[in-house]
């Protein structure tokens, strides 16, 4: 008996052991990307991993919220992202619930169609949009954004609920309709609840695409009115040489949105990949 | 889910509709106001989008004065970085979509299709008469005899050096290849990198590839000829300076892993005095004046002229110089004539060859030794001293003079050669085989 929880003891310390590793690993760039972003430009490339800043520059936040323009281009980020992943979330808990409940003659051929989606690189998609966003008039607006991060979210998305919503036992619908529930209360009052891990996981993984994305918005917007946060990164990047510490602040600033959604949801998001992959 | 959390859904729902027609809406408005004005509006494409320091900080500085100067006119900036600059570039020609004045590289890789496709419009050399540009330094935006476009810097590779890491270990400032390669070996044994170079940007090393063939041959034309030729692998200066290159590696005359170094690594290896030399260009004037580096390091920064090679016939005064950066008028711009004046407005050689030289953010496109006051850094009065006295200039630099396609290969060339997964002379037989496929 004691042998045995010896082993366990033993086994627990090399498991432990084995994670403190890997998630100093994963944790170092993001220490790595808040010491620098205290520092002067340059002190980073130094013979030193980390530093300790002396004193600690504030400045580069004090700078970094102004010359970077934070404010203005966090207000349109969070329109942006806001407005796509509600669209997302609606979109794909509708046409998931079309594909796996409703039976219609094309059902399947459509699901196949959307969810070629997911192979369609961005890159090639800039030219035909920016041609087609030019003649509906809607370059250099929030649009321009919101219609092609709906689009490219989506087909992943569709692809998370369809598992999810199969999952779901058909007896909860059908005791549902004896009770006299319509398409809709069905949708929005039993599936939405049920589906609420995936939703989350949806949720989550477009917010994260969209927070941080910059070449459809560098190529759809022109004027500084709509930019979004990646922006102000590059507001720092000179021809040769960049303020790299005014950069770093920039990007903690940048990243923490994400990186509380993230914590906040956590749970959740492992939950909706896991439940909708047994029966997907 | 209670009918209260359904209600509440619905109106949210509602509410993004109305928001989403609204702003539709406010935009129509938005764009139909602005034609029925009289104001002049200017789109300005550029390639620097930190508007607060260096270049961006000069170039903004002018487009606030001018509008100051033109209340009717506005002009709207849109800055991106290099590559997102290239990516949308392809996009505004494509669509016909230019912006009515934009920045251009000087290299036939980027430059010579925007002319020849009509995009860039004419400037006449009136225009320019006591803009003190040279007939040279607007070759490369000149495309059948006539001028598309102004360069707003000179630029031009330099030997950056620490004077006080070169006393403490007694080293002499090399002025020959051997002084450099002994120099080296000095501080490698104290623990200091010799050069600092950004070995991943690989392009400095096929500039530095070109530095080595002038100083053995005294020929700028000699790489060029010899590519357009196609006779590279038999030639025997080629052959000399590529292994010029692989020996100054082999003494380890650049820092570790210099081939991983990117530009910030290697700028900040020297600023931290943990490297004695820079190879650089002179875009970094400003360095000697930069708040973020050591005032011991800002007080030993200095240049000098690469070294030359004994045995060689190129003299230290034959250096490699270009014009990189400029700016353009689109030859299909409804206000053509308006952003012709504000490109006219700020290269006049008062605005940004003065200013920019002056305050040490650029070194500029135009001869600018009428506006030195006195007050010039050290590095501001080398570089002048280094520039006024070059008794022969390259232009583009090699690697740029041909296609995009042969600028990647030829430089990732150069980069497995100091890398020395090649030999010298299979170096010259891939560059042979790549000027048949690329240049007509």
């Amino acid at each position: 008996m004691s042998k045995q929880s010896s082993i366990a003891k033993r086994d627990k310390t090399i498991l432990l052991i084995l994670l403190g590793v890997f998630s100093i690993g994963q944790l170092f760039p993001l220490v790595w990307l808040v010491d620098f972003s205290l520092c002067k430009s340059g002190d980073v490339y130094g013979a030193n991993i980390l530093k300790i800043p002396s004193p600690p520059q504030y400045i580069n936040y004090i700078v970094a919220w102004r010359d970077g323009k934070i404010p203005q281009y966090f207000i349109n980020s969070v329109i942006v992202n806001f407005v796509s992943v509600f669209l997302v979330v609606l979109f794909s808990l509708m046409m998931g619930y079309a594909f796996v409940r409703m039976n219609w003659k094309w059902s399947n051929r459509v699901l196949t169609y959307v969810l070629l989606g997911l192979m369609i690189p961005i890159h090639a998609t800039l030219l035909p949009n920016f041609v087609i966003f030019r003649q509906l008039n809607i370059l250099d607006s929030y649009f321009a954004l919101i219609i092609p991060y709906v689009a490219f979210s989506l087909p992943q998305a569709v692809f998370l609920m369809t598992g999810f919503i199969g999952s779901i036992p058909r007896a909860l619908e059908e005791s549902a309709i004896i009770d006299g529930c319509g398409i809709f209360r069905i949708l929005f009052q039993i599936i939405l609840p049920l589906s609420k891990p995936a939703l989350v996981t949806v949720t989550v993984t477009t917010f994260l695409n969209t927070w941080n994305e910059f070449i459809m918005a560098a190529t759809y917007l022109t004027s500084d009115r709509f930019r979004t946060l990646p922006f102000s990164v590059y507001n720092f990047a000179g021809q040769y040489a960049s303020n790299y510490a005014v950069q770093f602040a920039v990007m903690t600033i940048v990243a923490l949105p994400s990186l509380i959604v993230y914590i906040a949801l956590n749970e959740q998001v492992t939950k909706g990949v896991t439940l909708g992959a047994v029966k997907g | 889910m209670s009918k209260r959390t359904l209600k509440v859904f619905i109106s949210v729902l509602l509410v993004t509709v109305m928001i989403v027609s609204l702003l539709a809406g406010f935009q129509g408005t938005f764009t139909a106001s602005a034609s029925t004005k009289k104001t002049v509006e200017i789109k300005f494409f550029s390639n620097l989008p930190d508007r607060t320091s260096n270049q961006g900080k000069l170039e903004q500085m002018l487009i606030d004065s001018y509008m100051k100067a033109n209340p009717n006119v506005k002009i709207k900036v849109e800055a991106l970085q290099d590559e997102p600059y290239k990516q949308k570039f392809k996009v505004y020609v494509a669509t016909n979509q230019m912006p009515d004045i934009f920045m251009v590289w000087g290299q036939p890789s980027f430059f010579l299709p925007v002319m020849k496709g009509g995009y860039a419009a004419e400037i006449k050399p009136e225009q320019i008469k006591n803009y003190g540009f040279k007939t040279s330094s607007l070759k490369d935006f000149m495309y059948n005899g006539k001028i598309y476009g102004l360069p707003r810097n000179t630029d031009f590779m330099v030997l950056y050096y620490n004077k006080g890491l070169f006393s403490k270990y007694n080293v002499k400032v090399p002025t020959t290849f051997s002084e450099l390669l002994d120099a080296a070996k000095v501080f490698r044994k104290n623990g200091i990198a010799p050069i600092a170079i950004n070995g991943k940007d690989k392009w400095i090393l096929a500039i530095l590839y070109q530095e080595l063939v002038v100083k053995e041959s005294g020929d700028q034309k000699l790489i060029y000829d010899a590519i357009s030729k196609k006779s590279v692998s038999k030639n025997q200066i080629l052959l000399k300076a590529a292994k010029d290159l692989v020996e100054l590696v082999n003494v380890g005359g650049f820092q570790d892993a210099f081939v991983a170094a990117d530009y910030g690594a290697a700028n900040n290896l020297f600023a931290q005095e943990k490297a004695a030399m820079y190879y650089m260009g002179s875009w970094e004037v400003g360095m000697a004046a930069n708040p973020n580096f050591s005032d011991s390091f800002k007080k030993n920064v200095d240049a000098t002229y690469f070294p030359i090679i004994s045995g060689g016939k190129g003299k230290k005064t034959d250096i490699l110089a270009w014009h990189g950066g400029g700016y353009a008028v689109s030859a299909n711009s409804k206000v053509k004539n308006e952003a012709m004046k504000l490109l006219l407005y700020m290269m006049h050689p008062t605005r940004w060859a003065k200013i920019g030289w002056q305050q040490g953010l650029v070194v500029p496109g135009q001869n600018w030794e009428k506006f030195m006051t006195g007050k010039e850094t050290v590095l501001q009065k080398k570089l002048t001293q280094i520039f006024s006295s070059a008794t022969s200039v390259s232009g583009t630099v090699w690697q740029d003079a041909f296609t995009p396609n042969f600028k990647t290969e030829a430089e990732t060339l150069c980069q497995m050669l100091v890398a020395k997964a090649i030999t010298p002379e299979k170096f010259l037989s891939k560059i042979e085989e790549l000027a048949k496929l690329e240049v007509k």
